[in-house]
């Protein structure tokens, strides 16, 4: 293989000339000597050292990629986060009621309680919707530690609503689903606003040749079955395991009936302790499951199957 | 393994958990156990193993992949083994799916990282049926000499929403060599003022083995009956037979410093890949010519490919070449005095360096001229290179060069033919300069 000259007559370099030993170069910064001998600005490299946060957080937090306009995909998830977003304000409202939050441990003002965690709520709603519009991922961060901030209670073990219109607050059962519900609306939007900036991020590589994806929508369709399923699996295996303090009773009543009345009337167990106790219990159980590497042997399993 | 999102959302089920007891709140518990349940439910059906729970270091787990990953296999091709520097290289991966499951799988094929993609991708998302294979094609563009590998090809299967993932390594490697890019000498020396830029050692006029006609002279014993001139017999009377010209072969030596010194400046721009292009450009020529040429690279080891002639020939010098690593700090006195005894006296020697660094190159130079061996050195400039890269301030730039130009009069004044070869220069004018056409 050769090079490719310019021209390939080279002639003129010899004809009646002698061959400079200089180049252009070298001659132009000798000319250019006496301006000083600091080291061009451009020469010294960037280092960029993380902060505390963006080493805890294992990168930076502010992406280098620009992403490109959003595709249909990336538009709808974008849709539902809105969607998700609006209703967990609302549920944050009402399930955390000014009465237990840090302003009222703090000030001791209710007035001044019901500002602080309006203005809290208000902040984690707007700064997700301006997170996902703009896709950016510092503002759904904000938007999730908000939310988190606002859920924080310092009140006793009972459940209070700070607006109950519906009259949840009669059955311990709805106000069981309503916490369940808050917390797997919290832990989608959580998976949505992190869902829009994941898929622009793999929107921008596909449109940048720097991935290949076959077959988009049977990644995609995956990726929406489970939005759909883990959420209402979650929902009921979390009311199986929040509902011990029933179930307990239950199993130890095949074997002695008075054991489990007095569970079932006992303080430990339907207080936080009992829902500490069936969690633990659960836990404990799926703990042991994963000790004996269960996820492998469900695989081998599934594999068999197939074959 | 975890992901940082599932670390995350690990880290804040727990202390909402912890808080929530301490705190005797309910809904802090609950939204612990949701989140617990989500992460539960992620781990077991979205294909992971955790290593951890095993006890198992990552390192010592062999088996990391657990079954989700064992059934895929991977084999690729390439389209040449050796091409030129800013070739093109066409890779195809076939990935198969042994299992009976579809498998949405990452792959990324690793290629060095001085290689570009020119075409297609080495990183795929892609579902993969099963018992279906694919094929991933994608090109890369070489742009520096050495020895490479292709793999290993890295796998990754995760859940829908990230947060736990298994990877495999599939250990499949393809070596390719790239050659340093030659350039066209041919034209160069047809229009320099000489044909030849060596004639001193090229034993021409003198009969020996070859093609071209010499003389007639009488025949002896031993003589092949071939080489009978039968029209001489038949004028003279006497058996006269064909003596042939020696052709014209002379043992060109090339010198090639590959200390550590001579990758001062960028990776692409720097005194080694301008020499091995040099060393590759010349042999090319010099054996298109049917002389010999032997080559010696010296850093850590002085590697010599001995003088031969043939295009097989110049495959092993482009291979050596194109293994030339930077390293150690070897003086030229060293390699003169090793390869003095085995080189034809009057040999032309072509120095490739940026003399950088070696107080002995002027005495080990006097050397050679003292014994009359034709020198030339091509002298890529690292100075050039560095300021060039901005990473030498000017004052630096120019006490060096000053320092630079009294060494080049120096060898000049012993009759080395040298040359200053500054980064912009071709090789045939930077040869052109050295030789004095």
């Amino acid at each position: 293989m050769t090079i490719k000259k310019p021209s390939g007559d080279t002639s003129h370099l010899y004809d009646g000339k002698t061959v400079r030993s200089a180049a252009p170069s070298r001659k132009k910064a000798a000319g250019q000597m006496g301006i000083g001998s600091e080291i061009p600005k451009d020469a010294i490299p960037e280092v960029e050292i993380p902060t505390f946060i963006e080493s805890l957080l294992g990168g930076p937090l502010v992406p280098k990629m620009k992403f490109l306009p959003p595709d249909k995909m990336v538009q709808n998830l974008q849709i539902g986060v809105y969607g998700v977003l609006i209703a967990l304000a609302l549920l944050t409202f009402i399930v955390s009621p000014e009465e237990g939050s840090i302003w009222y441990m703090m000030t001791g003002s209710l007035g001044f309680a019901f500002i602080m965690q309006m203005i809290v709520i208000i902040s984690a709603t707007v700064a997700g919707f301006w997170g996902t519009f703009q896709r950016d991922a510092r503002f759904s961060i904000a938007s999730n530690l908000l939310f988190i901030l606002a859920i924080l209670r310092f009140a006793s073990s009972k459940v209070t609503l700070s607006n109950d219109v519906f009259g949840f607050s009669d059955s311990p059962t709805m106000l069981s689903i309503l916490v369940v519900v808050y917390a797997v609306l919290l832990i989608m939007y959580f998976e949505l606003s992190n869902g829009v900036i994941r898929y622009s991020m793999l929107d921008t590589s596909i449109r940048t040749n720097e991935v290949y994806v076959m077959n988009p929508k049977k990644i995609v369709g995956k990726y929406h079955r489970s939005l759909i399923l883990n959420p209402i699996l979650a929902t009921i295996m979390a009311m199986i395991v929040l509902n011990a303090n029933n179930i307990l009773p239950f199993i130890v009543g095949i074997f002695s009936e008075d054991v489990a009345m007095r569970m079932e009337e006992s303080v430990e167990l339907i207080s936080v302790y009992g829902v500490a106790l069936g969690t633990l219990f659960v836990f404990l159980v799926v703990g042991g499951l994963f000790a004996l590497n269960l996820p492998t042997h469900l695989q081998n399993y599934r594999e068999n199957k197939a074959e | 393994m975890w992901s940082r999102k599932s670390a995350m959302l690990g880290s804040l089920a727990v202390s909402m958990y912890l808080l929530g007891l301490t705190l005797r709140n309910t809904q802090l518990v609950t939204i612990a156990v949701v989140i617990f349940v989500f992460l539960t439910w992620a781990a077991l059906f979205g294909g992971h193993a955790d290593v951890a729970s095993t006890g198992r270091r990552a390192d010592e787990w062999k088996g990391e992949e657990g079954a989700a990953l064992g059934n895929v296999s991977a084999m690729r091709k390439l389209s040449s083994a050796r091409i030129f520097e800013d070739g093109e290289l066409d890779v195809t991966l076939r990935m198969q799916n042994h299992s009976s499951l579809a498998k949405i799988l990452e792959v990324r094929d690793r290629v060095p990282e001085v290689m570009r993609i020119k075409k297609g991708s080495n990183y795929i998302l892609m579902e993969l049926g099963p018992r279906r294979e694919t094929l991933i094609e994608y090109t890369v563009e070489c742009p520096l000499r050495g020895f490479y590998s292709l793999g290993p090809v890295a796998v990754r299967i995760q859940d829908a929403f990230g947060l736990f993932h298994k990877e495999k390594e599939l250990h499949v490697y393809n070596d390719f060599l790239v050659f340093p890019k030659m350039e066209d000498l041919s034209d160069t020396f047809v229009k320099s003022r000489v044909p030849k830029i060596f004639t001193g050692a090229v034993n021409i006029r003198q009969p020996g083995p070859g093609s071209e006609f010499y003389s007639l002279r009488e025949y002896f014993e031993g003589d092949s009956f071939r080489a009978i001139n039968w029209s001489a017999y038949a004028r003279s009377g006497k058996l006269m037979v064909n003596e042939r010209e020696r052709d014209a072969v002379s043992d060109i030596i090339i010198i090639v410093d590959s200390r550590a010194v001579s990758e001062t400046g960028p990776v692409s721009r720097n005194a080694l890949v301008y020499s091995t292009r040099a060393a590759a450009s010349l042999t090319k020529y010099f054996l298109g010519r049917r002389d010999s040429v032997g080559v010696i690279t010296y850093g850590n080891e002085v590697v010599s490919v001995d003088r031969d002639t043939g295009k097989k020939q110049l495959y092993i010098i482009l291979t050596k070449l194109s293994g030339a690593v930077a390293g150690g700090n070897i003086p030229l006195q060293v390699v003169v005095n090793r390869i003095m005894p085995h080189i034809n006296k009057g040999s032309p020697i072509i120095f490739l360096s940026n003399l950088e660094d070696d107080p002995t190159i002027v005495n080990a130079l006097r050397d050679f001229r003292a014994r009359n061996f034709d020198v030339t050195v091509l002298s890529p400039s690292s100075l050039e290179f560095e300021f060039d890269a901005k990473r030498l301030d000017r004052t630096g730039y120019e006490v060096m060069k000053t320092e630079r130009d009294v060494l080049i009069s120096e060898l000049r004044g012993l009759g080395v033919n040298i040359m200053d070869w500054e980064p912009d220069m071709l090789l045939s004018t930077a040869l052109a300069g050295a030789r004095g056409f």
